[in-house]
């Protein structure tokens, strides 16, 4: 079996909302791939379609190439953490992963193992019912483990971990894709998935807005924008304007300034007169680069009702600014 | 876009198996590592214990009856034995003919549907001994009839006219004849009876079971009985092989404390070849009116209502709680999910059912016969008796089918308080309403819903030539043991089917 994950053109509707409209991605096998989106953007269905607990409507969702209602021993190819809320309260948490592991012949000691792993070595013969959120992460992370599988799929695994929990999780989840697994990690925050993904996955009202590899998109985010820090912004923002710059005001003393390179600032600046403090390369962060994409996916949707025309316009804007 | 060449994952670990055998043991798992699953099932066991223990030492009457032992009938079970008979000697084969003439109930009123009149070769006069007797009956023709259990049809009567009866005996071989005319004669069938001494009583009997009168209003229900009478007149008396001296005697005659025969109108009369027989005892099997092994085992109704709450819970605690998505990305064949509960539950059920049952029979069975006001009139019963078992087993059955029914409806309803509520209004509300319906609708109610499973623990027989009234406040059930429980099972399995249905094709 090929350890990759492949949605094609899945749609699933629920009553008069689309959750999920036409999505297509692969997640391939060595890498964390981050599924990136804003709450209800369908991260969840899709999660859920691809795990056969909800049906699609139309398109496919699949594990190797097969859907996951027809595998056999699926905890040894699939594992899953949908919901770390998921585990019966008066059930201790070495109870919880012992049903799991039985139901698919594993031995006890399977079980201690990975409670080793994940940390809750000592806290395993607790209830559940007493775990904080963080510690019923790492329990759903051991049992997405259980069948040590080639693929998993995590639903927002940092939701309510520590910092150090954070930490953990992070080396984790790079650890896994290193064996060569393929790791697909939600997220609705994308500065949880930074230092983690190699590759996004971006999604919005159940669309794709982006595929990419995280490096890529922090290179087109950045572009070729420059920091500028001045006293005299009025000025600065004129004179460059003028000479065919499109200038961003990002605070008070800061300007973001594109489509002229830094010497050419410098030398009209200081030929201008205009003081300026500092100047160098715009460096942006996921965050930002995410922002900007869902920003223009908000834009293009909106524009999308009104003209064609006006799409146009838009996207030429950002091809000149990039 | 790059892409680096990885080698997927392959993992270390030695094959795994996810078949029903796996599946069977985490549901088992799941069960037990829940405490108060467990404390349910205990619960069970210990409240059925409890409500019967309970009822036993409570209940009866303070009033003991004066009536002396029962006769114990050839196959060693209660009987009764009382008419009036008049009979002479016979050795070895013969036959014993008679016509009846008349057969009436008091006052001129019809008799009893099963009062009885006719020819009778039986071991002695003393109660309960064997016996064979061809009859004529108001309600049910002719009949052959053999130590008190055994019962065979022949063919119709006409009220207003005479009708002719023989009754052959030949070795261990009884053979009962009818005829309108007493020329054409038709048999009615044969039956044996092993070990009749060669020497016999042959002669004349009538008998009749007594008047029942019920009434019945909404919680409450009177039942009123008193001796009936029939009076039967019989001419061309002929005996084959007979003694020739006719003895005029009373089988079983209530003998009061000085000798004399008390209460009775049972008497014999000859006048001129035609004798005139009045009775008000009968000869059949010996009916109880209590049923002391089904109240024994009563607590049951009580004690599956934790056994409900568990079964309910453990579908609907997954769906509350989202574990259900755990448990099916487990197993993703989500039919057999709900088969391996099924599977775990009713083990667990019958196992609790069992242990429930028997403690209840062994400590309340002896004090609820104690507490009657005529112990002897009730057979003493032990739990290697066919019946006993069958009601001790079948208690243990019914609670696994109500753990199978209730874990299909949480399923179905995936809530717990409703499901739970429909089920125990379902099987315990019933028993107080029925009181208050028709007879007739309270009988189909116990027909067709799942409470007829707990037609199970009757245990009185049933003879098809007993009248009984059955009433449903009286715990009597109008199907027999195992299509009651048979009809619960099929519930049970229908609905799970239904939730194993309903589980695959909907989202989770």
């Amino acid at each position: 079996m090929q350890a990759t994950i492949e949605v094609q053109e899945l749609r699933k509707q629920f009553g008069q909302t689309v959750a999920v409209d036409g999505l297509s991605f692969t997640v391939r096998p060595g890498q964390v791939t981050g599924f990136v989106g804003p709450n209800g953007a369908g991260k969840s269905t899709t999660m859920r379609m691809l795990l056969g607990l909800d049906a699609p409507d139309s398109g496919q969702a699949l594990i190797g190439g097969r859907r996951y209602a027809t595998l056999r021993r699926p905890l040894t190819e699939v594992g899953a953490l949908l919901d770390a809320a998921a585990v019966h309260p008066s059930r201790r948490g070495r109870d919880h992963l012992l049903w799991l592991a039985h139901s698919h012949g594993f031995p006890s000691t399977r079980v201690d193992e990975l409670l080793e792993r994940v940390g809750l070595a000592s806290a395993g013969r607790r209830r559940a019912g007493s775990y904080s959120l963080g510690m019923r992460q790492r329990l759903g992370i051991a049992a997405a483990l259980l069948g040590d599988p080639p693929v998993l799929l995590l639903d927002e695994p940092v939701n309510g971990l520590d910092p150090e929990g954070i930490r953990w999780i992070r080396g984790f989840l790079r650890g896994l894709a290193r064996e060569g697994r393929a790791v697909l990690v939600s997220s609705h925050l994308m500065s949880e998935l930074e230092d983690s993904a190699d590759h996004l996955v971006v999604v919005g009202r159940g669309r794709l807005i982006a595929d990419t590899s995280v490096a890529e998109l922090l290179a087109s985010a950045s572009g070729d924008r420059v920091a500028l820090r001045t006293s005299a912004r009025t000025e600065a923002m004129g004179l460059l304007a003028r000479e065919g710059a499109t200038v961003a005001a990002d605070g008070p003393r800061s300007l973001t300034v594109s489509g002229l390179p830094t010497e050419r600032i410098v030398a009209l600046l200081t030929a201008g007169e205009v003081p300026f403090s500092e100047i160098g390369a715009h460096r942006a962060t996921l965050e930002e680069a995410y922002m900007e994409l869902t920003r223009d996916a908000a834009e293009f949707r909106t524009v999308e009702a009104h003209t064609d025309t006006e799409t146009d316009t838009a996207n030429e804007t950002e091809e000149a600014r990039s | 876009m790059t892409t680096p060449t990885v080698t997927p994952y392959r993992s270390p670990l030695p094959p795994a198996r996810d078949g029903f055998p796996q599946l069977l043991r985490a549901e088992w798992i799941k069960l037990r590592t829940v405490r108060r699953w467990s404390l349910a099932l205990l619960a069970t066991v210990l409240v059925t214990v409890a409500v019967s223990v309970l009822s036993a030492f409570s209940g009866g009457s303070d009033v003991k009856g004066d009536r002396p032992p029962p006769p114990v009938g050839p196959a060693g079970a209660i009987v009764s034995d009382s008419f009036p008979f008049v009979h002479q000697k016979l050795t070895g084969d013969g036959s014993i003919t008679a016509r009846v003439s008349l057969l009436g109930g008091r006052e001129g009123r019809p008799a009893e549907a099963w009062a009885k009149a006719g020819v009778v070769i039986k071991e002695s006069t003393k109660p309960g001994s064997s016996y064979a007797a061809a009859m004529v009956t108001p309600g049910h023709g002719v009949r052959l009839q053999s130590d008190f259990t055994r019962d065979t049809a022949g063919g119709a009567v006409s009220r207003d006219r005479p009708h002719w009866l023989r009754l052959t005996r030949s070795g261990d071989e009884f053979t009962a004849y009818e005829s309108a005319d007493g020329s054409t004669w038709t048999k009615v069938g044969t039956t044996r009876l092993a070990g009749l001494p060669d020497t016999a009583q042959a002669g004349l009997f009538v008998a009749t079971p007594g008047e029942t009168m019920v009434q019945r209003q909404f919680g409450s229900t009177s039942v009123g009985g008193r001796p009936a009478r029939v009076t039967a007149a019989f001419d061309r008396v002929t005996v084959d092989g007979g003694g020739g001296t006719w003895r005029q005697d009373v089988v079983g005659a209530v003998v009061g404390a000085n000798g004399d025969p008390k209460g009775t109108p049972d008497s014999s009369t000859e006048k001129s070849g035609t004798w005139t027989l009045t009775g008000s005892g009968d000869v059949a099997p010996h009916t109880p009116e209590v049923d002391i092994t089904q109240q024994s085992l009563s607590g049951a109704q009580i004690g599956l209502i934790p056994l409900v709450a568990l079964s309910v819970l453990f579908i609907t605690a997954e769906y509350r709680r989202g574990m259900i998505l755990t448990t099916l990305t487990a197993s993703p064949r989500r039919g057999r999910v709900l088969a391996a509960k099924a599977v775990v539950l009713a083990g667990v059920a019958f196992v609790a059912g069992l242990v429930a049952a028997l403690l209840s029979f062994l400590v309340s069975e002896p004090e609820l016969r104690d507490r009657m006001p005529n112990p002897l009139f009730y057979p003493d019963m032990a739990l290697t008796d066919g019946p006993v078992l069958r009601a001790v087993v079948g208690t243990a059955l019914l609670l696994a089918a109500v753990a199978v029914l209730a874990l299909a409806v949480g399923a179905l309803l995936r809530n717990t308080a409703a499901a739970v509520t429909l089920v125990v209004v379902v099987l315990v509300l019933p028993l107080v309403l029925l009181s208050g319906l028709p007879i007739g609708a309270a009988h189909w109610v116990m027909r067709l819903t799942p409470l007829a499973g707990f037609a199970v623990q009757r245990t009185l027989p049933e003879y098809e030539h007993v009248d009984t009234v059955c009433l449903p406040e009286e715990g009597c059930y109008p199907q027999g043991p195992w299509s009651g429980i048979s009809m619960l099972c099929a519930w049970a399995l229908v609905l799970l089917g239904l939730a194993m249905w309903r589980l695959r094709r909907r989202d989770a």
